[in-house]
Order: C-alpha cells, then structure tokens, then sequence
C-alpha cells in the first residue's frame, strides 16, 4: 500500500509538471501583453507585472486594425462553417439514404482524396482562383472551404446508425424527403453535427497558409495572417505581439472551455476510426 | 427507400450531392489532377495559363537542387525528432491520466489546450520565450550553468527549437487519441494478468502495448504524414524565413518558396508532387498493415 | 373506406414475395396478416401503406387507385414494430408530428394530439421524450401519432413482439379498444397466431407470398383450408398422422404402425394425412376409441393436462379433463368427433372435407 501510494504521488508529480509545462507559454504571454516595456525585457523575468498595462491591447489595435481582422476571421469562419454543414448534411443523406447509380465509386473516390496532402492542391487552386478572379475576395478565403470529405464521412457514418423505421413513419405522417432529413435526420445527428462544426470552426480559425497565399489587401486579412505580418510591424514591442497573439488565441480558447466535450470526443473518434 | 437504384433515385442523389460534389470537384479533384500535370509544365505562362513546353526536367531540376535536398533531409530530421518523443510523452501521460487519477479531465484539458490555437500566435509565443537574451528557456537553462543558447538564430539549434514547439503542440491530440484507445481495452485483460501475478510494469508490456498497438499505429502514421507537412510553425517562429542558413527548410518552405515567392510553378508542383507520394506511401502503409492489426483485438 | 387489392405482386432482386395477392378489406374492419417470417405480410404492410411500390396489381382505398401514390400522400397511419418515435421530440411533439406536416394550425395540432394522447391514455406523459417511457406507453404514443391526422387506414406492423407476455395481452385489448372506439379500418400483422386469431375480425394467412386463407378466426381454426393452414393454427400444434387405404372399404391403416382406422367413405386416396387437435382428443373407452398407445409423457399445465401418447412409432399430443387419473406407462384410448377429424392431400395438403371445397375468395363473401 506503501508503494502504492508513493507510485501515486509520483503519478500526480509528474502529471503537475506536465501541466505546468503545457501552460506555461499562455502564462508568460498572458503575463508579457501586461507588462511596461521596463519589466518585459526584465532579468529575472518579472512573473506578475507591478502595473497592468491593458493599453497594450489598445496600443497593439493602434499599430494594426486588429478589429478588422477579428471580424474577417469570424466572417470567414462561420460562412465556410455553415456552408460546410449545409453541403455535407446533404451529401451524407445521399450517400446513406439513397440508392443510386455509381453510390460507391462516387464515395470511394472521395475518401480517396483524403490520402492527398491539402498543400498539393495550393497551386492548383491558387490558379483557379485567379482564373475567376476571386484571387484578394472573401469568396476566396470561403467558397474552397465549404466542402469536406472527412465531415461527409462521419456524418454519414452516424446518418447510418439511425433506423430506417424512422423515415417510414415520417413518409406515413405525411413528411417529404427533404422535410424528413431537415426535421428528424439532422436533429437527430446534432452531437456529429457540432463535432463536424467545431473542428472546423478550429481549422478555419487557425489557417494560415491558404489566407496568405490568396489575399494581398490588409483589409482581407484575418487574425493569423494579420498576427504574421504584425511581427514585422510591431518590431520588437513583445508586449504588443504578446497582446496580438492573445486576441487570436483566446477566442478559440473559450470555445474549448465550453465545447470541450465535444470537440474531445470528436478527436477521439477520429482515431477510433483509423 | 432502399431499393434498386434507378434513373430517377440517381438523378434525386445527385441534386442532394450537387453542392457537395460541384465544390469538391472543383477545389478537390481537379487540382489534384491539375497538380500532376503542371509538374510537367517546364515552360508556362501563368497569367495566360498557356502552357508551352512539358517534360521531366522539373523534377530532374528539384532533385539536383541543394536545397531541396536540404528540405528533404531537414523534413525527415524533423520527422524523426519529433515523431518519437511526442508518442513516447503522449503515451506516458495518457497511461497515467487513465490509471484512476483525480481530476482526469482537468488535466486533459491543460494538455489539449494548444490543440485548438492558432499555431501562428503559439509560435510567436514561443519565439519569445526562445529569445537568446530575455527568454524563459534560457532563463531556466542558466539555473543549470547552460550558457544562453541563440535558439532561433544559431543554425544548429533552430531545428531543436521547431521540435519542442511541434511536440509541445501535438501532444494533445495523440493523448486523447491513446486514451480513448485505452479505455477501449476491456478491463477482464488487467484483471486476468493480474490474477496471474503480473507486475505493474508487465501489465503494460503484455497487455496494453499490444491491445494498443492499432491505436499506436495509427498515431505513428498520422503524426509522421503531419511532420511531413510542416510549415506554419517555421513561417512564424522564424519571421517568414526559413530558419538562419535555411536551417528549418521543410518540403512544404520549399513548394512555398517556388511557388510564392519565385513563380516557379513547375518546380512548385513537382516538389508538391514529391510531397504526395511520401505522404500517399504511409497512408498505403497505414491502410495495409492497418487492416491487420484492427483484427488484432 | 374499403380497401381493395388487386392481383397484386411485389418482387425483389430474385424473390417473389408476394404473389398475386388479392383481398377486400371492409371499412371499419380489423384483419390480420399472419404467417411466418418472410412470408410476404410485412411487404403486404409496406405495399399498402406506399412505402413499396408493387410489381404489378393494384390497390383501392374505395374507389380511389392508390397504387402509384406515395406513402406521404396516402392519408394512412401506421404503428412500427419499434414504434419509430422521434427521439428528439417530445411525446406531444411526436403526436403532432403529421398534424404539423399537413400545416395544421400550432393550436389545433396541439389540442388534437392532447385529445388523442387522451385517448390512449398517455395524457399525463406528454412531455417527456420517448426515451423516458416504458415499451408499452412507447406503443401507446405511436397509436396516437398514427391516429391524430384522422386517417382512413391504420397499419400496424407486429406491434405488440417487442413488449413482454403480460402487456402483450393487454396492449392488444387496448388496441382493440382503440380500433372500435375510432372505427378505423386496421391491418395487422403479426406472426403470433393467438394475437391473430383474437385481435381481428378476419385473418388473413400467408405463405411464401402466397395468400392460403381468407377468413374469420373460428373458420381458421375449424376449418383450415390445407395442412399448412390446420399447423399453423392452434397451440400445441395440431397432430398429423399419415394413413394408407386398406382392402375393406372406408378402412385405413396408419403408416409406421399397425392400427386400422374407419374413415368416411367420400375419402378415396390411396394415402391420406389426418390431422387431430390436440385439445379435441378425449379419453375414452376401447369401443369408441379412434387410437391406442401408451402414455409416454406427462405434463399439466395450468387448467390442461397435456399427454404424449406412443402409438408404436408415432407420437401424438392430446390435451385432457386433469380429473382423470392417468400416469406415464399407462395404456389409454383416444377418441375424437368425427367433425374434428381433419382430412388432408398428402400431395398439395388440401382440405379433402366435403364442402371445404371453396377457395379463400368464395369463403370470405360466404361469411360477409
């Protein structure tokens, strides 16, 4: 018992500094956006400023229209979100619900662009764009985004699981097809819903490389992008970039805190599945 | 509602498919199509997308340029620093959160946290706390006697640099994955090899690593196709350079490079192509030898 | 509203599973499908209610051709064997489900699903989600929604298998119940030949796809129009004997054992099958005795003593009076009614009794 014990506490000792360990960096930048620009370049670090200096995220919105970009990025993401969702609740159906011919050639060749990195497709798509002239549009952070085979997948999967008894009775209680997926079907998928949503909403957050390639005009930018080009425009004030950095992070943060059970079991299903 | 296709069910799917299909063929399927062949492009004409010349020589120029075969060697370094040690961690950890401790979602919710953030803002982060003069980890090496180390301007040491901040990044997903992988192992195992007088130690020699190597696999397979396609973390730990002396040049910085920077959209594509077969390598291991091992349970 | 079905036969890939169905179902009449699984009475269900479109024949709600109408515009209800509630809705919003398809008002959808709740007594259950109910109220709430739109039609596809023996039995009271108090015309199916048998007005029985016979229950069980009809039909199941003709006129030996039995002289086959209701066996004296055996098995069960009696090689059920004293070893004498002797074609099992003669069609108008 002894041992058992002592096994424990080592247990908990390891996992604390672990923890410490993975937050750290969201302290010390949480802790740099509010230092005086003395107590940042400070040795031995200064953990808690003296004065807290919240000008910093006034000043960092000075320096680069951080505004703008906050409402580029919730644009870009809930539109490409929602289009997502709309795309793949019906393409789900079809694939789960209907009969029809070339079903499984249609899907196996859709999975099978899954197995192709989404960076080979840059170029390619950089040059589409510009064909129809989206290239610096919103329609171009957007339109390509709206569509994922991964999210048809799982909700097809999940589509699969509900009884086919249910669609009987809605056609019986005088329900049409599109009224019966709209009604019951999506309902009825929401916790795969919200995970599809979530993960995407994360993704589209998060992007970084597709924004910088199709938009030029600081006035497209969205957070990350706009965080990248304000390394060079802040110079060397860390805590401004230090503030900067928090107004992307934060957002995202809060959802996690309170979609965590979700967007957890969305992660661990991905992985049962592999 | 599920019977026989026929014309008019297949005209009914394809109007429910329409959307879906009309984006992803256009952004998905073409381009990957697109990709092949404009890596045979060898001279073009992108603002008129006329195409003049196609040949091999893209792919004859990339394999004789140094500096792919520099990103190549860096994107394997950086696969092997970082595939290991993130498994290694995530699996420690996850065999601890799931022997019974208190406050097991608590701590899984720490170690996720950098899951969901920007990887852009995380590596700014970290850049600061690479800093050689103010930065933490320097701060904290000193209280060993280490010497301030030029993390992020030392050729020697940015690649170190982009490791910790991949492992510390990644770690998350690969515990949620282990421990959902973990809670799967029916408990009657621990209990039979306990009866048997297995040690602790044991226990997870012959009972969970087994029972997770699927779980394992599949880990390996994703963590090594995702350190093949590293770039945000180097774009922004390294101010939209490659590291000092092209130090942190991955596969992905290169088709960048070609691409964005110099125009060269044959050698772009080529490089990108190469990229896909690497990554279309492991899935084909991962589908092959994956089918054997999900019998394994 | 009658319900008219007309040569109807429905194939799949390679199976007919139903062929040449034809029947007419009375307004206001509850009948029953019953058969074996795969048999055709579920896909009769699905072909009625338009969720199957038929390979040929055609159906009539009164004068009307339903054949090519989807199942959304049928005006029918139905109940499914795992009820098919909407997990997501309420029980109030699951009955209002149809009443709001067909844009009924909010507030009259509401008062009409609480009236049918009402109905089925479920009135004090309609806010919980069907998760939260027991099998039986679950079946109740998937009456209700099947009734609330007023249908001409009510389908039920082997409502009751999924609850246990107890609410088996009263549920189908309350089916029952419900069906008259509404005066709907119902189709049930179902396998269990006691449900059917008590349930309906009129059973229909299937095999293969193939309708055997139309009639009411009592006529089911009396007259079975083929073997297949007399086994399938009654519990424990009905005792068949095969019978060789013997020298002397209106004389038959039974096969596998030495016993000569007196049949009527009508019966001209050279081979003939018998069947004997176990519950229509008596005991009785040697003069009047139809068999002879030993007892071999003995069981009472609730008010029946069920014998097995060992006639050299064949074995036959017989259920008695429990008054008489009768043990295992014992030598006993089975009589039977002459009227409850059923006689069959050993070739295609057909009623060989005179004046069983009719198909189900002319039996089904001799009663109506």
């Amino acid at each position: 018992m002894v041992r058992s014990a002592l096994s424990r506490t080592t247990v908990y000792i390891l996992l604390s500094l672990g923890a410490v360990l993975m937050l750290l960096p969201f302290v010390w930048m949480i802790s740099t956006s509010l230092k005086a620009p003395n107590e940042v370049m400070a040795m031995p670090p200064v953990w808690v400023p003296t004065e807290w200096k919240f000008e910093n995220f006034t000043e960092a919105m000075k320096v680069a229209p951080f505004d703008r970009y906050f409402i580029n990025s919730v644009i870009v993401t809930l539109v490409s979100t929602i289009g997502e969702l709309l795309t793949t609740i019906l393409a789900a159906y079809a694939f789960s619900r209907l009969n029809f011919y070339g079903r499984d050639i249609v899907f196996a060749i859709l999975l099978g662009t899954m197995m192709v990195p989404s960076e080979v497709l840059l170029i390619p798509n950089f040059v589409t764009l510009s064909n129809l002239g989206w290239v610096d549009t919103y329609s171009a952070l957007i339109v390509p985004w709206t569509a994922s085979v991964f999210a048809i997948f799982l909700l097809r999967q999940y589509f699969l699981g509900i009884p086919k008894e249910l669609s009987f009775a809605a056609k019986v209680d005088g329900c049409s097809e599109f009224k019966f997926l709209w009604y019951v079907m999506a309902p009825l998928a929401k916790p795969a819903l919200i995970t599809v949503a979530l993960l995407k909403v994360i993704n589209s957050w998060n992007a970084f490389l597709w924004p910088i390639i199709v938009t030029n005009s600081q006035e497209l930018r969205t957070l990350p992008v706009g965080l990248s080009a304000f390394t060079t425009e802040a110079g060397i004030k860390y805590e401004l970039l230090m503030a900067a950095s928090s107004m992307v992070i934060f957002p995202m943060l809060i959802l996690f805190f309170i979609m965590q059970k979700y967007i957890v079991a969305g992660v661990a299903r991905t992985g049962l599945k592999g | 509602m599920m019977d026989k296709p026929t014309w008019n069910s297949t005209l009914k799917a394809f109007l429910y498919l329409l959307p879906a299909l009309l984006i992803l063929i256009v952004f998905n399927i073409y381009p990957i199509i697109k990709s092949f062949l404009m890596s045979f492009y060898t001279e073009y004409d992108f603002y008129n997308d006329i195409v003049y010349k196609y040949g091999l020589s893209n792919f004859s120029d990339i394999l004789n340029d140094p500096n792919f075969i520099k990103a190549v060697i860096n994107t394997t370094v950086f696969v092997i620093g970082v595939v290991p040690i993130s498994i290694i961690t995530s699996l420690a950890i996850a065999v601890m959160l799931n022997s019974k401790v208190k406050g097991l979602s608590f701590f899984r919710t720490i170690y996720f946290l950098p899951f969901v953030t920007s990887v852009v803002a995380v590596a700014i982060v970290w850049s600061w706390i690479f800093h050689s003069d103010y930065g933490l980890l320097n701060y904290f090496l000193g209280w060993f006697g280490i010497d301030p180390i030029q993390w992020l301007t030392d050729p020697t040491y940015s690649m170190p640099a982009l490791i910790i901040l991949s492992v510390w990044k990644g770690l998350g997903f690969n515990i949620i994955i282990f421990l959902a992988g973990l809670q799967n192992i029916n408990r009657q195992y621990y209990l039979a090899a306990q009866v048997d007088g297995a040690s602790a130690w044991h226990r997870f020699l012959s009972v969970t690593l087994p029972l997770l190597s699927p779980t394992m696999f599949f880990i390996s397979i994703i963590s090594i196709i995702n350190a093949f396609k590293v770039f945000d973390e180097i774009f922004a730990l390294f101010n939209g350079t490659a590291g000092p002396a092209n130090s942190t040049l991955t596969v992905v910085y290169y088709v960048y490079q070609k691409f964005y920077e110099e125009w060269e959209f044959g050698l772009a594509s080529a490089a990108a192509f190469v990229l896909f077969i690497i990554v279309f390598l492991f899935t084909l291991i991962q589908l092959s030898l994956g089918k054997k091992f999900v019998h394994y349970q | 509203m009658d319900v008219r079905i007309e040569n109807v036969t429905m194939e799949f890939q390679n199976t007919v599973a139903v062929n040449s169905l034809s029947t007419t179902i009375r307004n206001g009449e509850m009948v029953s499908l019953l058969g074996p699984s795969g048999c055709g009475k579920s896909t009769t269900l699905m072909l009625l209610a338009g969720l199957y479109k038929p390979t040929c024949g055609n159906i009539y709600f009164g004068e009307k051709n339903v054949t090519n109408i989807d199942a959304e515009k049928r005006e029918i209800g139905m109940v499914f064997q795992n009820y098919a509630l909407y997990p997501h809705l309420s029980v109030l919003k699951n009955i209002m489900f149809p009443l709001r398809m067909q844009k009924v008002p909010k507030r009259e959808a509401k008062d009409r699903a609480m009236e049918m709740a009402r109905l089925v007594q479920i009135g004090h259950l309609v806010d919980r989600k069907p998760g939260q109910l027991s099998g039986g109220q679950q079946q109740r709430v998937a009456i209700a929604r099947a009734l609330v739109k007023k249908p001409n039609l009510l389908l039920l596809d082997e409502p009751l298998s999924n609850l246990d023996a107890r609410l088996r039995l009263e549920m189908r009271e309350e089916i029952r119940r419900i069906q008259q108090e509404v005066g709907i015309t119902a189709i049930f199916v179902t396998h269990d030949q006691e449900e059917a048998l008590s349930i309906s007005d009129r059973v229909m029985l299937m095999k293969d796809g193939v309708l055997q016979q139309d009639s009411i229950p009592q006529e089911m069980y009396r007259k079975p129009i083929n073997s297949f009809a007399a086994a399938f039909i009654g519990n424990p199941p009905i005792n068949f004997l095969l019978a060789r003709k013997t020298e002397q006129a209106g004389n038959y030996e039974l096969v596998n054992s030495s016993q000569i039995i007196k049949l009527p002289g009508y019966l001209n086959q050279q081979k003939i099958q018998i069947g004997l209701r176990p519950e229509n066996l008596f005991l009785t004296d040697k003069d009047n005795a139809l068999l002879t055996g030993e007892v071999i098995h003995l069981e009472t069960i609730g008010r029946d003593t069920l014998i097995r009696v060992q006639i050299e090689d064949v074995t036959i059920r017989a259920l008695i009076d429990p008054s008489i004293p009768i043990n295992v070893g014992d030598q006993c004498h089975l009589g039977i009614e002459q009227d409850h002797v059923h006689y069959f074609d050993t070739e295609n099992g057909s009623n060989l009794e005179r004046g069983n003669s009719y198909d189900g069609q002319a039996n089904m108008e001799q009663y109506a």
